[in-house]
């Protein structure tokens, strides 16, 4: 096939199937029907069924993610929105929010260490909380891999999502600050989704937390990461 | 539909601008920032200062996040590279994951519910 057939081929792919997975997902609700998660998995297999490989799609990578910066950009909008509860409540948003960071990373990065997982990949884990976007810049710049830490961040957020408000209930935590914070912190995009589920409250915390937690990891983690790496 | 299409369009160049803006002034800067983070700051003090108005990009914005788990597949897509790690230390993997999580949310929750009764008392 010819390049430009070949491009065309796999943004369709990529398009179709993420509008399908999307549909089935916002259909049935269920956190294993995650869109990312089935489309990689689709196209990976279209790849592996035809012989074609990573360097044939990447192409279609480029351009595809080309809006991903502005997307980023776009972020600030629903923090502006947020602007009021992330005031009224800025002691614990920030305690919270770089308590929970550091120490959901430490965890990560020791229990890597533990089970003698290799740097590349431990670095790339590092982030793993942060919406993907920043993650994979921040793991880009610690020497990581984008598309481990892309994968790490999407499990991240649905295990999060699944296991978190009960995990919350067990640990007694009532306050629907608390819950949405410690949502976003951990599980960013689709644990804010699972938050407003709760309450538009918790909701906004997510919110509000994500875009913090985000944020203060790309500060922390050039300095945090290397203290796991000696 | 043609107006709402070409708000999308001029908003995201927009948005693009004040991304480009943040990349370079991380590099200016020498800065170990994302780009895309310093983009994302830059957005959020031009809106609170008043001199953005959200308006102004609430339709390119509302159109970006609609679908901003689509731009994760391309990259997630890169997996297929690491097929003999997945294979050979994919559970290990899966329990880190698990567990930091459990950490996280704990951590996150105990403390914030901790300052809030704080607070109240």
């Amino acid at each position: 096939m010819s390049g430009v057939l070949l491009f065309t081929f796999f943004v369709v792919l990529t398009v179709t199937s993420y509008l399908a997975t999307r549909k089935l997902f916002i259909t049935y609700r269920h956190p294993l029907l995650n869109p990312v998660f089935l489309s990689t998995v689709a196209i990976i297999a279209v790849l592996k069924g035809t012989g074609l490989g990573l360097d044939d799609y990447r192409p279609a990578t480029e351009v595809m993610t080309y809006l991903l910066g502005p997307a980023t950009v776009a972020l600030a909008l629903p923090l502006y929105h947020n602007r009021k509860v992330l005031a009224a409540h800025l002691l614990p948003v920030l305690v919270g929010v770089m308590a929970g960071s550091l120490a959901t990373m430490a965890a990560a990065l020791a229990a890597g260490r533990l089970l003698k997982i290799d740097p590349l990949v431990l670095i790339s884990l590092g982030p793993k909380s942060v919406t993907v976007p920043i993650a994979v810049e921040i793991s880009r710049l610690a020497g990581g891999d984008a598309s481990l830490t892309a994968a790490f961040v999407v499990a991240t957020g649905m295990i999060g999502s699944i296991m978190g408000p009960s995990l919350l209930s067990l640990c007694r935590v009532r306050s629907q600050v608390a819950r949405g914070l410690a949502l976003g912190t951990v599980s960013h995009g689709q644990g804010t989704a699972v938050a407003l589920l709760e309450s538009e409250t918790a909701g906004a915390m997510g919110g509000v937390a994500m875009a913090i937690a985000a944020v203060f990891t790309a500060l922390a983690a050039p300095y945090y990461l290397p203290l796991f790496l000696q | 539909m043609a107006r709402k299409l070409f708000d999308i369009c001029w908003q995201i160049v927009l948005l693009w601008l004040v991304f480009r803006c943040g990349v370079l002034l991380v590099g200016a800067l020498h800065l170990s920032l994302p780009g895309n983070v310093a983009g994302m700051l830059i957005m959020f003090a031009l809106l609170a200062s008043g001199i953005v108005k959200p308006v102004l990009i609430e339709t390119g914005s509302g159109f970006l996040l609609k679908h901003f788990a689509f731009f994760f597949i391309p990259i997630s897509v890169g997996l297929i590279s690491f097929g003999g790690l997945m294979r050979q230390s994919g559970l290990e993997l899966l329990v880190i994951l698990f567990a930091s999580a459990v950490v996280g949310v704990a951590v996150t929750g105990a403390t914030v519910q901790l300052l809030q009764q704080r607070r109240e008392r």
